[in-house]
């Protein structure tokens, strides 16, 4: 017995002298060691991790940011107008209604040495529409009836029904596969180990801890000036704000307009900025069957609500005032005459639909840190109602049920979203404003008819004259309070030459250290 | 010993299947899962097949059922966002939630134990109030706060740890400090007033009266007869440092079950966030096990039954 004590004593003071060397030795190396490889190594924090690396499969916006530096497309944007760039496509034309046609540039590679041509988009865009593979694009192109190989260099997407918007579903959806490859490994192993033709390579990923890539330095375009790259997940954003202020990070996006003074004052970084194609919106909810359904009453809460206090107040000024549904560089965008501040107005035509607006009690529903502030703006809505008397209970709901209550049509009068990017009309408007889509929270058969009209126009000037109309009509209707366009907000290394794109994506390509 | 075995695992077995129970109903509360997979203007009636394809189109008793019958096979079901096995890739950070409880158990037990035995010898003294006075504070911090604090002024002002992650070898030290501090609080208090019951029993003051030195009264004798309570604190409290990690790991991206499963939550991704559960709930069960183990080997007059 005496003995077995002994040695208990003893092994738990083995046990003391082992945690202190291990101390004493973690102290005495050196702390910034990690740090010095900054010059080589950009580092880029991403709130969360893709979910796979295969192409056109998850629409998840940590995905794609990702893959875009491994996978091409066919049509790139211009990072500040969102205007189509040739990219692995070198032109392309509309044939007849029914068919596009790509001309393919050539001498491309795929990061496996397979030649990129016109089978390889036709793998691709028949990945989409294969209902095995699960791709969330189904949707989006479901209307493509085939992809014609018209010889090694060029290709024939025909669809369906006409498809004005087309190329923009290119543009922003398709990334180039190997094929081949895919057939060879399996969708499994090409999840963890993609091929494509892009600038960056896979070096490895640890999921839920990083993504490290290699330049591709056989890249067709030229040389990345980045050599290594690493995507790490931070969800909480106090610690990627310490990262970046730490240097470990140099790059992340969705700085919150309260702390880009924090990174202006530091001595790391700097703060990028760039109007966004995505638009924030206050919807009023004619599906519930509250005061909304009543016209006057949307155009008295336009009244009511002050769009450039909240941007002055909430937002800092970061964002630019809307009047109609579409953001400025939206191409089928058109000048609306919207609404002003006027309270006695709102309260007048309150009045007339017969409501009194000390009696009135409406919800809105908010989610909380999706968009710039978007919490805080409810609040701030709900006490600009509240001076005319309207008490407003706001309901604060995490994303996943925020999007369930409006989709399911349960949402409040009033509930806080936001849409985009978008450079065109339809996408917006169509899902937005028809019947079937809830998440504006208004439908008008009338308005509907009009955007059924404007849909099937090829011609760029007629589209934008008939989605203009539509817009109008949205205005006058009161079919919701718009507010801003967002402006895209980066916390950026001060070594690291980077322009943001209104399209939201990070392309290291274009990066390069100073 | 052996029918006490029998029962452990049973009420193990109960535990598991209340808590995977309990969490099934509640994740469903939240609603259903189908919109976040899909583009924000995926048509109805894709939204409708994509629903039924996995399944949440069938009433929730039938979901249920479905789910505890695959379960029992070992069968949890696959990630709904990566499509790879749920439980394996709960498994996968399992040892990186280990690592860091294990160590921060370890941290806080050789610190603990030697304060909180000093404290009750040195009874109102400056050392007692000090040392009391930290674990308040200790206990009274969020470990949310603590760790972002840590970061602050170890990682961003002093430079001398990274900030988050497990890839450089100093990035455990300051999840650990976090994390090892509550534990530490509540083990200091419980040590000291446990001991300070037993220094008051009649059989020390004769130890002191015969002479026997300090040391060998406070480790040998006091020590021992105080442990007993302990063990147990320290078990519940391996448990609730695997819990305690799951907010650390958030705090410092460490790449554990906690954050796992939090990621989880927040995309609806319902197997992942069960098997999650399912991991966590086994190890609380089987440490409290290992505790009730352990006491009849500190103290052979208890018999297990």
């Amino acid at each position: 017995m005496a003995m077995r004590k002994k040695k208990k004593g003893s092994s738990l003071l083995l046990i003391i002298v082992a945690m202190l060397m291990v101390l004493t030795s973690a102290c005495s190396s050196n702390p910034k060691s990690g740090i010095s490889l900054k010059n080589k190594q950009l580092s880029i924090a991403l709130q969360s991790d893709a979910t796979t690396l295969l192409a056109n499969t998850d629409v998840n916006s940590a995905t794609d940011v990702q893959i875009r530096n491994i996978y091409d497309p066919l049509i790139k944007r211009d990072a500040k107008t969102g205007e189509f760039k040739p990219w692995l496509a070198t032109k392309w034309k509309s044939v007849n209604p029914n068919t596009w046609e790509f001309s393919l540039r050539k001498g491309v590679k795929f990061q496996n040495g397979q030649p990129f041509n016109a089978e390889a988009v036709k793998g691709s865009v028949d990945y989409i529409l294969d209902k095995a593979n699960k791709s969330a694009y189904l949707s989006r192109w479901a209307a493509i009836k085939e992809v014609k190989v018209v010889n090694d260099y060029t290709v024939q997407i025909i669809t369906s029904t006409p498809y004005p918007t087309f190329l923009h579903r290119i543009a922003d959806d398709l990334l180039v596969m190997e094929p081949d490859y895919l057939k060879k490994v399996g969708l499994k192993k090409a999840a963890v180990a993609p091929i494509g033709t892009g600038p960056y390579k896979l070096k490895e990923w640890k999921r839920n801890q990083y993504l490290n890539l290699t330049a591709n330095n056989q890249y067709w375009a030229g040389k990345p000036k980045v050599k290594k790259v690493e995507f790490r997940y931070i969800p909480e954003f106090s610690s990627r704000m310490a990262s970046f202020l730490n240097g470990e990070i140099d790059l992340f996006d969705n700085v919150p307009v309260d702390s880009v003074k924090q990174v202006k004052e530091s001595s790391t970084g700097k703060i990028e900025q760039v109007k966004s194609a995505r638009v924030d919106y206050l919807a009023l909810n004619t599906f519930s069957n509250g005061p909304m359904k009543n016209q006057k009453v949307r155009q008295a809460i336009n009244y009511a609500v002050d769009v450039p206090s909240l941007l002055r107040t909430q937002l800092n000024g970061y964002g630019v005032q809307i009047t109609g549904s579409l953001a400025k560089n939206n191409q089928d965008y058109v000048a609306t005459k919207g609404y002003t501040y006027d309270s006695k107005k709102a309260i007048s035509l309150l009045k007339e639909a017969g409501y009194d607006p000390q009696k009135m009690t409406l919800t809105l529903d908010t989610p909380t840190g999706r968009y710039p502030m978007d919490k805080q703006v409810s609040q701030a809505i709900a006490a600009q109602l509240g001076k005319i008397g309207i008490k407003v209970n706001v309901h604060v709901n995490e994303w996943g049920a925020h999007l369930a209550k409006i989709t399911q049509h349960r949402a409040g009068d009033m509930f806080f979203l936001g849409w985009g990017p978008s450079y065109e009309g339809q996408t917006t408007i169509q899902n937005l404003f028809t019947k079937n889509a809830p998440y504006s929270g208004f439908y008008d058969p009338k308005v509907e008819s009009a955007i059924n009209k404007a849909i099937p126009l090829f011609k760029e000037s007629e589209r934008k004259k008939a989605f203009g109309k539509v817009e109008q009509m949205l205005v006058d209707k009161a079919a919701w309070v718009p507010l801003w366009q967002q402006e895209n907000i980066y916390a950026v290394n001060n070594s690291l030459n980077f322009t943001p794109r209104t399209d939201e994506t990070l392309q290291i390509f274009d990066m390069s250290w100073k | 010993m052996p029918e006490f075995i029998i029962k452990r695992v049973l009420q193990t077995l109960i535990v598991v299947f209340l808590a995977l129970t309990g969490v099934f109903f509640l994740v469903r509360l939240s609603g259903d899962p189908t919109i976040l997979f899909l583009p924000p203007d995926a048509p109805k009636d894709q939204i409708a097949e994509y629903r039924h394809t996995l399944g949440f189109d069938r009433p929730l008793y039938v979901q249920y059922a479905d789910y505890i019958i695959h379960v029992v096979q070992g069968d949890f079901g696959d990630s709904l966002v990566t499509k790879e096995s749920a439980l394996g890739r709960i498994l996968s950070s399992f040892p990186a939630t280990l690592q860091l409880a294990l160590s921060a158990f370890v941290v806080s037990l050789v610190i603990a134990i030697p304060i909180g035995v000093l404290s009750a010898y040195k009874r109102n003294t400056w050392f007692d109030k000090f040392g009391v006075g930290l674990t308040v504070l200790g206990q009274a911090i969020p470990s949310f706060w603590l760790g972002l604090l840590f970061i602050y002024f170890f990682a961003v002002k002093l430079h001398w740890f990274p900030t988050g992650g497990r890839s450089a070898s100093l990035s455990m030290i300051l999840p650990t400090a976090t994390l090892a501090i509550y534990s530490l609080a509540r083990l200091v208090r419980f040590t000291r007033s446990k001991m300070l019951d037993v220094l008051k029993k009649d059989y020390i003051r004769t130890m002191k009266a015969v002479g026997v030195s300090t040391l060998e009264i406070l480790t040998k004798y006091a020590l021992k007869n105080a442990l007993l309570p302990i063990i147990t604190l320290i078990a519940l409290d391996l448990g609730a440092l695997l819990e305690g990690a799951v907010i650390t790991e958030i705090v410092f991206s460490w790449p554990g079950i906690g954050m796992q499963v939090m990621n989880a939550l927040m995309s609806r991704d319902f197997p992942v966030v069960m098997a999650g559960i399912f991991v966590i709930s086994l190890i609380y069960s089987v440490i409290n096990f290992a505790a009730d183990l352990l006491y009849s080997v500190v103290d052979p007059q208890i018999r297990l039954k």
